[in-house]
């Protein structure tokens, strides 16, 4: 097997795409800057950077069809910014080219008195969200956009959380009361207005009934609010309200070593346990130059997989619970109990192990792991095969879930859309297989697509990649490849203990190590894996401190929501459910 | 009141020391006061609500579902609207956002109601003290038990209802065809496993070998 190599920067060749925006613009226009992991990097000027992104999206070839992340950086405490643009703020697109397989960061630099950046929602309508997010987390104002209102903080909320002068712990600030004005005064601004959002409250022919979804309802998984706009049974308009969930991690990030951030990253997509490590860990690991062993991958690998089994057996057993079947819901927890026993016996833990390191696993897998994986991988695709006769050839299924909540590839492409929901637009696009991380080039599987792109085709899609997965870890467990479970690097965290114990130099490495943990030159690094959801990228900034100075996490949850209302409108409020459901979302993903 | 359960093919045979008669009428007749039946029922029917924060719900959801099976405690009539539930379980982090739409559905709920807040969130915070997290549901709400663990097994959440069980079942509520505060509303301290459990799992002196499944 081969393990996934660090791309390293080449200095004599410039990468196309830069080439390209050279000779397009001029090369005095950009700042070119080297990140560790080699991905183009350039500092635009605020006045460029729309030309740019439309020259970018329409006309460079390969096309840059998706808007994949935007997001900001406080950069007013920075020590290392050798080479740079001066900078307080910075505000980071992150295209992606799926025809041609590449990405292109851009930076624009901005100043304290002058927060201000044109709206990009005019070429990806995804960008609306997290302009918002921006603007509420961080005080930027991007001009031109309809809703510049808070998305994570309440709306009375004073202050931007990921500001460097922000407090960050509870602890910090002035103690939580709820008195009944307080109580009285946080209801009233939650809400729903439908003149901000330019919704009409009446139609020539009859009244609209403006509908609160949420925050909390048994068909919403999860805390999150949506405000329909209903014309009888009919849904108009859906406006989602998210942040009933958001834990500040990005915020939690800056102030934990690299490696205490790890169990925090277990509960961004608490479906997903430990695949939520994969990309941290691997970013880190790109950052410090670790190279791991195969056995180390051929692990992660097989319980990233379990995870993504279990995370879409719960979407399943819900899915069928909203569409009126409640027992398929009890047979997939049975399953997932199978599961959990498995992931407990190796992790220790059930849905949030925290297992994976810096350079490795936490231990090594206990003895008869195998017995158990095998007894799974021999019984779970006959379940999985009653599940397809139970649901998805259910007749009144079918007739529930086709041709509701439509999308193309190319609104997949407006909305960010990633993952089964993109696949299921026919798109054969999957991150293990078009850009393999953690040796999934060694393994066999298919990548399951549909063709409509409706409720059903995004359900079907997600039951074969189940038995995908299956696959794969009956790979994993056949070919399980001998050898350590921690790579032998300086930086692998926690050292391995048996090294400790040489002489006085080795006790204090091992000491600084664990307390510590590692200290690696300051650069930028981004890692996205296919996560069990879509597209989950960590882009971390290491200022050279004990832990990141900015860690921001793509979640595919909070892209998502954003396309329910486009999915949405003109169905049966018992419609809007499916949408729900096949979105697939979890709101600590969303909210994070 | 005390009563026991007994197998179908046994019914015909007599407990020892006792004749035939005695023995079914014991099986058969309950003699009670209303007030203990009443206590006994409301134990054995604690109707919770259909809600979730967060990690915490999807255990809370697996002690609900088919191998957990929490109907076996006469806990299975989740109710989506606060008006009908008894219990509510603050499963997951309290934040900033949701605390006053969470006050708000507990003050829909109906007297007498309990609170059991499950995982390490809802309980203090837990691992979360950051900007928008309440530091424990405490802060507003009166709490009967806390189940603690991040997330708490589903296992742990049926100990927690079966204590919360305990002391509903110890509370006597007025039986009376007036209608108003009599007075007896006091409920009794559930007791800390940790004091209670602490010489036993003192003396555990072997551990299980993390290396074997």
């Amino acid at each position: 097997m081969n393990s996934s190599t660090v791309t390293q920067v080449n200095e004599s060749s410039l990468p196309t795409v830069i080439v390209n925006l050279y000779q397009r613009f001029g090369e005095a226009s950009f700042v070119r800057q080297h990140t560790a992991e080699g991905m183009p990097t350039l500092w635009v000027g605020r006045e460029k950077i729309m030309g740019v992104l439309k020259y970018l999206r329409d006309e460079h070839r390969p096309r840059y069809e998706m808007l994949l992340d935007v997001t900001a950086v406080d950069e007013r405490t920075r020590i290392h910014r050798e080479g740079q643009p001066a900078a307080d703020f910075t505000v980071v697109y992150h295209p992606t080219s799926f025809s041609g397989n590449c990405d292109i960061r851009l930076k624009v630099a901005l100043q304290m008195d002058d927060l201000h950046m044109p709206t990009a929602i005019g070429l990806w309508p995804s960008a609306n969200w997290q302009e918002r997010e921006i603007w509420d987390l961080f005080g930027i104002v991007f001009n031109g956009h309809p809703n510049l209102t808070r998305i994570l903080c309440p709306p009375t909320w004073k202050g931007h959380p990921l500001r460097k002068d922000h407090p960050a712990r509870a602890t910090e600030m002035e103690p939580f009361t709820m008195s009944d004005e307080i109580q009285d005064r946080e209801q009233e601004a939650l809400r729903f207005n439908p003149e901000e959002w330019g919704l009409k409250r009446r139609s020539e022919t009859s009244e609209f009934m403006f509908l609160n979804f949420g925050p909390n309802h048994p068909a919403a998984h999860g805390v999150i609010r949506f405000a329909l706009q209903l014309d009888g049974e009919y849904v108009l308009d859906v406006v989602p309200d998210v942040g009933y969930h958001h834990r500040g991690a990005e915020k939690m990030a800056e102030r934990q070593t690299w490696h205490t951030f790890i169990p925090y990253t277990d509960r961004i997509d608490y479906l997903g346990g430990v695949m939520n490590n994969l990309p941290y860990v691997l970013a880190v690991e790109k950052m410090a130059g670790i190279k791991v062993p195969q056995r180390v991958e051929t692990i992660r690998v097989m319980l990233a997989e379990f995870f993504r089994i279990c995370s879409h057996l719960l979407f399943f057993g819900t899915w069928a619970v909203d569409l009126g079947q409640l027992s398929p819901l009890f047979y997939a927890f049975v399953d997932r109990e199978k599961a959990f026993n498995i992931i407990e016996s190796i992790c220790g833990a059930r849905m949030h192990p925290g297992w994976f390191r810096i350079g490795g696993v936490a231990q090594d897998l206990p003895n008869g792991w195998d017995k158990l994986i095998r007894e799974f991988v021999d019984y779970f695709p006959k379940r999985l095969a009653e599940y397809e006769t139970l649901v998805m050839a259910n007749s009144v299924i079918k007739e529930r879930a086709r041709g509701v909540g439509s999308m193309n590839t190319q609104d997949a492409f407006d909305w960010a859309m990633t993952g089964p929901a993109l696949r299921a637009t026919g798109l054969e696009w999957d991150y293990r297989k078009n850009r393999p991380y953690s040796g999934y080039e060694n393994f066999e599987f298919e990548v399951p697509i549909a063709v409509n792109g409706d409720c059903y085709d995004r359900a079907a899609v997600r039951v074969e990649e189940m038995r995908q997965s299956c696959r794969i870890i009956k790979q994993c467990l056949n070919n399980m490849p001998s050898g350590p479970y921690k790579a032998d690097h300086p930086l692998t965290t926690p050292p391995v203990k048996e090294k400790t114990k040489q002489d006085i130099e080795t006790l204090i490495n091992h000491f600084l190590s664990v307390s510590w943990g590692p200290v690696m030159d300051p650069t930028e690094v981004t890692q996205t894996i296919e996560a069990t959801k879509g597209m989950n990228m960590y882009y971390l900034i290491n200022d050279g401190g004990i832990g990141s100075y900015r860690t921001r996490i793509r979640t595919p949850s909070f892209i998502h929501i954003q396309a329910i209302p486009f999915l949405s409108r003109g169905l049966m409020l018992a419609d809007f459910t499916t949408v729900v459901a096949t979105t697939d979302f979890v709101m600590a993903d969303v909210d994070r | 009141m005390s009563w026991e359960l007994v197998k179908p093919e046994d019914s015909f045979s007599t407990s020892p020391g006792m004749n035939q008669f005695d023995d079914y009428i014991r099986r058969n007749v309950v003699m009670t006061t209303l007030e203990d039946m009443l206590a006994w029922s409301r134990k054995h029917s604690v109707w919770p609500f259909n809600f979730g924060l967060s990690c915490c719900y999807v255990e809370a959801a697996t002690a609900i579902s088919s191998r957990h099976d929490i109907a076996r405690f006469g806990a299975e009539v989740f109710r989506a609207t606060p008006r009908q539930a008894d219990m509510i379980i603050i499963a997951g982090t309290v934040f900033r956002k949701m605390a006053p739409v969470v006050q708000r559905l507990y003050e829909q709920m109906m007297d007498p109601k309990y609170v059991i807040c499950m995982g390490s969130c809802a309980n203090s915070g837990g691992m979360y003290d950051i900007y928008s997290v309440v530091q424990g549901v405490d802060k507003f709400l009166p709490v009967d038990v806390y189940v603690s663990g991040c997330p708490p097994r589903p296992e742990a959440l049926l100990q927690g209802l079966n204590l919360l069980q305990d002391q509903i079942g110890k509370t006597r509520r007025p039986v009376s065809w007036v209608i108003n505060d009599q007075g007896v509303y006091e409920r009794e301290k559930v007791p800390v496993q940790r004091l209670k459990r602490r010489a036993e799992r003192i003396a555990a002196t072997e551990l299980r070998s993390p290396d074997e499944v």
